[in-house]
């Protein structure tokens, strides 16, 4: 899976530390416990001193642990605060959408069993797939109409809960066009796991294109849809 | 001439007629039919909830699988939940401590027997209104059936309230065994017992107890919220009218996050009584060690928040979460490092018991090591709610309530029956659990960290070769883990009858259980000996060691001199 936004690259980085220091830990305990009980085997009349302990040594171990606890806080911290940063809007986004570099372009994102919909600021939406320009920080504020989703895109964001009654956040910025997948990732009903997403990454050309052509279209579904209940005849 | 009866409690008017075992069962309070009971039971429910698996597992054997219907693949995932913790690990852990602790402490019997007979028939209660379901419709809630999904607008039939009562019977009945253990422990410990002699393992119940005192009014609470909730029109739980659903989050996490926490104190308390005998040492650091499952118990539970990283909370309790997990590593760190330190040195005799405490800690190594890094933030974002998590949590609960639990039973199981459990088809069975154990969820760790294939889902999308792979692996190796476990009850039932007589110390040990018979009168003891230190057995075969040699000296000395 390859990172294509800032906060995914600091998570990158994050799940290689993670993964270092798991297996130290692991290969650490596994060793000395396979190394012990291959080294200590009973033989006749062999009676073990009765060694009860030392503080010395506890203390010694729990400050080297203590250590590596707070060593991964640290990079904890550092690494989260950074794939949380806001990033900066560049490329031609800044001056077709007239977003400066500290704005985002917020997009709201309302989860339902079992589909996202998506809303745009121009009034247009879509549903199953979200279109965003390249190179421009994209602010989704999570909503729910009816039970707890997560929406999951892992090239593009870390997943966030969309919980009805409270609005949660995404900030991301693909560096690449193309389209990417995701998953609804919390159990939501019968037809979860078929609950899916995708982004599609296009210039800023194309996204306008789009949010004029999407929003002429549903203007035209709109009007034909009054027209006929207007004529009588309902839909 | 006749005088008072010195000794009025010996007069007797005849021994009542024995009543049938089975009512002798069902009437009793002593702790030791309770125990084993309990104990018994959470075995049969580690077969149901194996079925279960492998039911969801075989779905998703396969991508895009059409062997389970989605409501069937989500009423199992939701049973396999609350069997695995409810009804297979909690009390087996419980019905463990409840067995060994009143033993092991030189008590005649429980401070409040009747209460724990409550305790054991409502988890039996439970079991049976959970299983009540299938006349019905089970859950389909999922393992922790948040709201609103599990509120009445989402799952109108009585699943969701069948899930809520049982597990709430049972939670009653744990914390109800939970007070009889602490009041045991505080007022039935035998002349000389102090706290600071106590076995490791009944400082693992005093811990489990108190743990399960302070969690389980939590989930009582949450639980009954959402039996108003979706009974009586209340709103707890609702987003839009006052409530919240991040409230069930934070209550149910506290629980679970506390539960995960017991079982792994149960796991090493075990654990630390097994290795120091059969290496013939005592435990290294005794104090640190028993200081660290208190730390592990309090420290683990405030971590309650790193299952809602993703959740709309803000992001200091996520760090607060974080610190606390990663604090967890020191007191973790000092148990896996005094009880290996307890092995160096030692005359190590590889049994049963050692094996499976060995593959415990093996695979609680590598279920808390991939903790770790789901404990730090942004990660978490990327890895939970991923098969990654999934991996992680049986790697730790399997090694602690499966491997542990086994070891515990080899080790416990002569002095409950008289008889040993089978040495050979012990070790057939661990082994065969160690194959099926990485196989079943090693791959899911890269099918969920690497292709971010979520949880709880029931089917996934193909087209990727090497997450067709890993789930497939998966399968084999459940079933492969399946037959491991199935091998090892299976020793149990047959060692029943058939194992070898163990006698009453089987292993050596050096705390007080081993004093009694096996399996113990139904008093426990007839005599005590005074308890002088941590190991009051040994103490005794030193003692008689130092008087046969007395005895001897003069003996030798009187022999006439050829």
């Amino acid at each position: 899976m390859t990172p294509h936004s800032p906060g995914t690259d600091q998570i990158d980085t994050l799940l290689w530390i993670g993964f270092v220091a798991a297996t130290i830990l692991i290969v650490a305990v596994v060793g000395a416990l396979l190394y012990v009980l291959r080294r200590y085997r009973a033989e006749r009349g062999a009676e073990p001193r009765q060694v009860t302990g030392g503080r010395r040594i506890q203390l010694r171990v729990g400050g080297v642990l203590a250590a590596f606890a707070a060593a991964l806080f640290v990079l904890g911290v550092l690494y989260t605060d950074k794939a949380r940063e806001t990033p900066t809007t560049t490329g031609e986004s800044s001056g077709l959408l007239q977003l400066s570099s500290s704005e985002t372009l917020k997009i709201e994102a309302t989860g339902q069993q079992w589909l996202w919909r998506y809303d745009y600021p121009n009034e247009a939406f879509s549903y199953y797939k979200l279109v965003v320009p390249v190179d421009t920080a994209v602010e989704l504020d999570l909503v729910s109409t009816d039970v707890v989703h997560t929406w999951d895109v892992p090239e593009l964001a870390g997943k966030r809960d969309a919980v009805p009654g409270k609005t949660n956040h995404v900030v991301f910025s693909a560096d690449q066009e193309g389209t990417y997948s995701g998953q609804a990732a919390t159990l939501s009903g019968q037809a979860y796991a078929a609950m899916r997403t995708e982004v599609e990454v296009v210039s800023p050309q194309e996204y306008e294109a789009f949010l004029e052509s999407t929003k002429t279209d549903i203007q035209a579904a709109q009007d034909r849809v009054v027209g006929l209940i207007e004529e009588g005849k309902t839909p | 001439m006749s005088s008072p009866a010195r000794n009025p409690e010996l007069v007797v008017d005849g021994f009542p007629t024995r009543r049938p075992r089975w009512v002798e069962i069902v009437t009793s309070a002593d702790h030791k039919d309770l125990g084993r009971l309990l104990i018994g039971g959470s075995l049969g429910f580690l077969f149901i909830a194996l079925v279960e698996l492998l039911l969801m597992r075989l779905q998703l054997a396969i991508p895009e699988n059409t062997f389970l219907d989605p409501v069937t693949f989500n009423r199992m995932l939701s049973l396999y939940g609350a069997t695995a913790i409810f009804f297979f690990a909690l009390p087996l852990a419980v019905g463990l401590f409840y067995y060994v602790t009143p033993l092991q402490i030189g008590a005649r019997g429980t401070a409040l027997p009747r209460l724990g007979q409550i305790g054991t028939w409502l988890f039996v209660a439970g079991a049976t209104v959970l299983y009540a379901g299938f006349l019905f419709t089970p859950t389909e809630a999922g393992v922790n059936p948040l709201p609103p999904l599990s509120g009445i607008a989402f799952l109108s039939n009585n699943g969701v309230d069948a899930w809520a009562a049982a597990c709430g019977l049972a939670t009653l009945g744990f914390v109800l065994i939970a007070v009889d253990l602490v009041a045991t422990l505080r007022r039935l410990r035998a002349p000389g017992m102090a706290w600071r002699r106590l076995p490791v393992f009944s400082w693992a119940a005093a811990i489990g107890s108190w743990q399960l005192l302070f969690i389980s009014p939590v989930m009582l609470a949450a639980i009954t919220m959402l039996l108003i909730d979706r009974n009586f029109d209340g709103i707890f739980f609702a987003g839009d009218a006052g409530g919240s659903p991040l409230l069930w989050q934070h209550l149910s996490w506290i629980f679970y996050t506390g539960t995960y926490m017991l079982i792994l104190v149960f796991a090493l308390g075990a654990i630390a009584e097994i290795v120091p005998a059969l290496s013939r040492k005592p435990l290294f650091n005794r104090g640190a060690t028993i200081g660290s499952l208190v730390a592990i118990a309090a420290i683990g539970t405030l971590a309650w928040m790193q299952n809602m990283y993703t959740a709309p909370i803000g992001i200091g309790w996520m760090y607060f979460a974080m610190a606390m997990s990663l604090t967890l590593i020191v007191p973790f760190g000092l148990v896996f490092f005094n009880l290996i330190a307890t092995l160096a040195g030692g005359t190590v005799k590889m049994r049963a018991p050692l094996l499976f405490a060995a593959g415990a800690l093996t695979m609680i190594a590598i279920g808390l090591a991939s903790e770790v890094s789901h404990a730090l933030v942004a990660l978490g974002w990327r890895l939970q709610h991923t098969t990654d998590s999934t991996a992680a949590t049986h790697f730790a609960l399997v090694g602690g309530a499966v491997f542990g639990g086994f070891a515990a039973l080899h080790w416990w199981f002569p002095k409950m029956t008289g008889r040993a459990m089978g040495e050979t088809l012990g070790r057939a069975s661990f082994w065969t659990m160690v194959v099926g154990i990485l196989l079943a969820f090693v791959p899911l760790f890269f099918a969920g960290g690497d292709q971010g294939q979520v949880v709880d889902a029931y089917k996934f999308f193909g087209g990727n070769g090497a997450l067709d792979a890993d789930n497939l692996i998966a399968t084999i190796g459940t079933f492969v883990l399946a037959v491991g476990i199935v091998m090892g009850v299976a020793n149990a039932i047959l060692s029943r009858e058939g194992g070898a007589p163990a006698g009453h110390d089987a292993w050596g040990g050096d705390s007080l259980e081993w004093f009694a018979l096996s399996p113990p009168e139904p008093h426990n003891f007839d005599v005590l000996p005074d308890v002088r230190s941590a190991r009051p057995l040994r103490d005794i075969r030193e003692a008689i060691a130092h008087s046969s040699a007395r005895a001897e000296a003069p003996a030798r000395e009187s022999q006439p001199v050829a």
